[in-house]
């Protein structure tokens, strides 16, 4: 048994096989059968591990349809990480058939180009001569990419008012912004809003890093994702804090030490790394960051499951927003958008029937603009919010505040 | 007939995307929540998803006709292997039939299809001013059919009773396809044999059941949770003989051992005072607080008089479900002390309930393994789990030894084999020994009955 079946047995070990799960994954909710609970992934972690299931194609379909948001670890009585497990599989399964899918090749390359991510309109050319615009959301990509559309479709508060006021963050932090490839290729904006609000608060860097590598290893390629991991960790080494406005990126980076525990070169190296990073909502809200001003819009918060599960950061967003216009919880905000890294491209109309019912929750709650943190979300908010036709509007936190 | 043909074959009768015939799908279906083994996978052949009882009359009349084995099978939440397919052919899924069809509110009764959920079912009446009292510690996600067909039982059966107490009538598929109403609205019904009883706790060896008719009681307006920690299994014992000798019948009296209260502490992060070995959590019900409040006060009483340590009452709801969740979360949390956990249901009479205990302490001396105890003092129902390593192949030895012998405790005391879990596949070794000969030829007479062939659910119970 190879050692990450292992590994993924040892992580699965805790299920009871009891149930629990099947109530809450998103997954189960539209497509109500064993395979795509946790109860039934884990089972089959557990039967490939135990040589009564052969990996096929079907198999790697099964643990390939998972959203990684962890709600089944978080109403588990045993709290299995299920996510963790599926990983391992995956890697697994990609180390045995010599290497990830086509796709995810095509797509780790190119997010792994600093290249072809930092040139945005540009990389869009590129990745559309190589045939994978229909990778791409198309709700964000029609025919040329519309930046001027864009800013005035999402133009926020923060973007409309005054520059944010100098607060005190950490004294003289020399604070570093972390930019995911999401953020630079699909909203290039919410990035500079970003940018403003740390500048606002004091010395910034945005050094140019490469990705945070959770898509390699989300979809089994570790050795790039450890590859890049390094880089990241060289390049932010003078930063006392490294600041991210993309949920997954932080989840990823936070938890980079885990993977360096063995790595006597890296082990300390990378702990200090992780050990700095924060979210941008986590961040400003210790800063002290004030709203310029507080407007009459109505918000509602769609938690990213890398943020909320991820991290443990649910206060911070809905305290800034309340700060800077009317609050609505909405049901069920916690509960994954259906984006969930690449998952909306494999299987577009599970994340569809999984997107409507968030389209429903954030409509109950009459706001005009849905919030969130993570480029992954914005993706599908900004789909469900076109087909609402314009009852509301989707942006990303940093626009808004 | 091919594997290929009998999955067109139920294609035409419940729809394309209600047949799983892929390998992934039939292995899915190949486990419950027992402690048998994972593989090798008893896998199904094919797994059915109807949608009403008319399809599934179709495909009994299918399987009948091929003598196709059907193995009913609701959350899979079980815990002794009944909805596994032992012998493959079909794994009958009928957790899409989830319509709550009727609440009548002037009869007090529910009418419902088996894949609704407990919970559900329950939220649905309490709506309304109704109670559905039993609530196994799966309600979240067992379903009202998979409850009838073992009978279930929960926190509540001490005053309230168990999953039988309620069922007034079924719509049951027989083995040969034919739809069998059984009871009805009427309180008092005695024409013919009760049938009715007959297929509740049958674990679906006798039919399919694809309608069910509750009795339903009215709501308490009041509920209150208690916490009383005692040093030992014996002081909570005793706490709960003499409360319920002294007429004081709460709606859940629930108890735990030393190592099952460190479990959920630790799981819970709570903080226990020292020398607490025994923790009994007490719900009371009733009309109003005061009636509560009266209720606790001679229940405190009763707890001093037997040595009580700590006496808690939740002072709301948030605490109350705090206290709760306790319980409620204590299988899965003594369940994550090892590798493996066989939890066991024994159900002894009520006064036997301190002396069991102590031969289950003596029976993990004697095999070398740690046995914790918790279960439903209100009513002598409880669960040992052996904890192990099943990988060991002499410990596995010894854990075998280990949970005849509490059998033999529990059929010593005057009591049995299964409180509310089923026989399924796990205890069908012991079912003899529980029932006699006599007992063992009668089920099977029935069995012979009503499923000639032997098509529903082969190699369970017996
Ligand atoms: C954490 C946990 C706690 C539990 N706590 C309790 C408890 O407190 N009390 C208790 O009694 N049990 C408890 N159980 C056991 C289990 O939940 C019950 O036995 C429950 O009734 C099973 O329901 P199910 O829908 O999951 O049925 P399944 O497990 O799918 O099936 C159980 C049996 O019923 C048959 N069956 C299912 N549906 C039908 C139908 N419609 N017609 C005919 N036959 C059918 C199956 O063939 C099988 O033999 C617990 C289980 C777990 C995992
Ligand atoms: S993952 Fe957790 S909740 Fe789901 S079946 Fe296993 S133990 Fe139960
Ligand atoms: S991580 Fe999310 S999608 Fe995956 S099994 Fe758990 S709840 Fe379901």
């Amino acid at each position: 048994m190879s050692g990450l079946l292992e590994e993924a047995k040892a992580l699965v070990a805790g299920c009871d096989r009891c149930g629990t799960c099947l109530t809450v994954c998103p997954l189960f909710k539209v497509r109500d059968v064993e395979r795509s609970s946790a109860r039934g992934k884990n089972a089959l972690a557990r039967g490939l591990a135990e040589g009564g299931l052969e990996p096929g194609p079907e198999v790697r379909g099964a643990v390939e349809f998972c959203l990684l948001c962890r709600a089944c670890t978080d109403a588990c009585p045993n709290k299995v990480p299920t996510d963790e497990a599926m990983v391992r599989v995956r890697q697994h399964l990609t180390d045995r058939a010599g290497g990830p899918t086509v796709t995810y090749r095509l797509v780790g390359a190119a997010l792994r180009s600093r290249a072809a991510v930092g040139l945005g309109a540009l990389a869009l050319g590129a990745l559309r001569r190589l045939g994978l615009l229909r990778l791409l959301p198309s709700a964000l990509v029609p025919k040329e990419f519309p930046r001027k559309a864009f800013l005035a479709a999402f133009a926020g508060p923060a973007a409309l008012g005054g520059e944010a006021p100098a607060a005190t963050p950490g004294a003289h932090a020399r604070v570093a912004y972390f930019q995911g490839c999401g953020m630079k290729l699909m909203f290039p904006d919410a990035a500079e809003a970003t940018l403003k609000l740390l500048g606002g608060l004091g010395e910034v860097s945005a050094p140019d890093n490469p990705c945070c590598g959770l898509p390699h290893l989300a979809h089994g390629m570790k050795g790039t994702f450890l590859e890049l991991a390094r880089e990241n960790i060289a390049l932010f080494e003078e930063a006392d804090v490294v600041v991210t406005d993309c949920a997954s990126c932080g989840g990823a980076l936070k938890h980079l030490a885990d993977h360096f525990k063995d790595d006597g070169a890296w082990r300390d190296r990378a702990a200090a790394f992780s050990a700095k990073v924060l979210d941008l909502t986590e961040f400003l809200v210790r800063a002290g960051y004030r709203s310029p001003s507080r407007g009459e819009r109505t918000f509602t918060f769609h938690d990213p499951c890398h943020l909320a599960r991820g991290q443990g950061i649910r206060r911070q967003p809905r305290q800034l927003l309340e700060a800077a216009g009317r609050f609505v919880d909405m049901r069920e905000a916690d509960t994954c958008c259906g984006g969930a890294g690449t998952f909306h491209m494999d299987h577009p109309g599970t994340a569809a029937r999984i997107l409507a019912r968030k389209a429903s929750s954030i409509e109950a709650t009459g706001a005009e603009v849905v919030v969130t943190a993570c480029p992954g979300c914005l993706i599908q908010l900004t789909r469900a919010a076109e087909a609402s036709g314009g009852r509301f509007k989707a942006m990303h936190i940093s626009q808004v505040i | 007939m091919s594997v290929t043909t009998l999955s067109d074959e139920l294609r035409l009768i419940v729809g394309r995307d209600h047949v799983l015939d892929g390998e992934v799908d039939r292995f899915g279906y190949s486990y419950d929540s027992s402690f048998l083994p994972l593989v090798p996978a008893p896998r199904p052949d094919v797994v059915v998803r109807p949608r009403t009882a008319e399809e599934v009359s179709r495909v009994m009349a299918l399987a009948f006709a091929g003598g196709i084995p059907v193995t009913p099978r609701g959350a899979a939440s079980g815990r002794t292997g009944g909805s596994v397919p032992l012998h493959g052919g079909i794994s009958l899924a009928l957790d899409r039939m989830t319509d709550i069809l009727e609440v009548d509110e002037g009869n007090m009764m529910v009418t419902a299809e088996p894949g609704v959920r407990t919970m559900d079912l329950h939220d649905a009446c309490a709506a309304r001013g109704l109670f559905y009292p039993p609530d196994p510690a799966s309600w979240k996600f067992s379903t009202i059919g998979g409850n009838v067909a073992e009978n279930a039982g929960g926190m509540r059966a001490v005053k309230y009773g168990v999953t039988r107490d309620y069922v007034m009538g079924l719509q049951v598929v027989l083995a040969d396809g034919t739809l069998l109403e059984t009871g009805g609205k009427a309180i008092k019904n005695v024409t013919g044999y009760d049938l009715t009883g007959l297929f509740t706790g049958s674990e679906g060896t006798l039919g399919v059941i694809t309608r069910v008719l509750l009795r339903l009681i009215p709501l308490p307006k009041a509920r209150g949770v208690l916490r009383l920690l005692f040093a030992d299994m014996d002081a909570g014992c005793a706490l709960v003989h003499r409360m319920l000798k002294a007429g004081i019948v709460p709606s859940a009296a629930e108890i735990m051992d030393d190592v099952s209260l460190q479990a959920v502490a630790r799981h819970r992060r709570m903080a226990l005072p020292a020398g607490a070995g025994c923790c009994v959590i007490i719900e009371v019900d009733g009309e109003d607080a005061a009636e509560l409040e009266a209720q606790c006060g001679r229940i405190r009483g009763v707890a001093e008089a037997c040595g009580c340590l700590e006496f808690k009452v939740a002072q709301d709801k948030a605490e109350s479900d705090e206290l709760w969740a306790v319980r409620r979360g204590l299988s899965q949390a003594v369940a994550a002390l090892a590798p493996n956990r066989l939890g066991e249901d024994i159900s002894v009479p009520r006064d036997a309930f301190p002396e069991v205990v102590r031969r289950i302490g003596a029976i993990a001396k004697r095999f070398d393994l740690l046995i914790p105890v918790f279960g439903h003092a209100g009513d002598g129902n409880l669960h040992p789990s052996v904890l192990c390593d099943m990988a060991d192949p002499a410990q596995a030895e010894r854990v075998h030894r280990a949970v005849d012998a509490i059998f033999e405790a529990a059929l010593a005391v005057g009591g049995t084999l299964s409180g509310e879990h089923g026989i399924g596949i796990t205890k069908r070794p012991y079912l003899a020994q529980a029932l006699g000969e006599a007992g063992v030829r009668t089920l099977q007479a029935v069995k012979a009955g009503l499923d000639p062939k032997g098509i529903l659910n082969p190699g369970k119970i017996w």
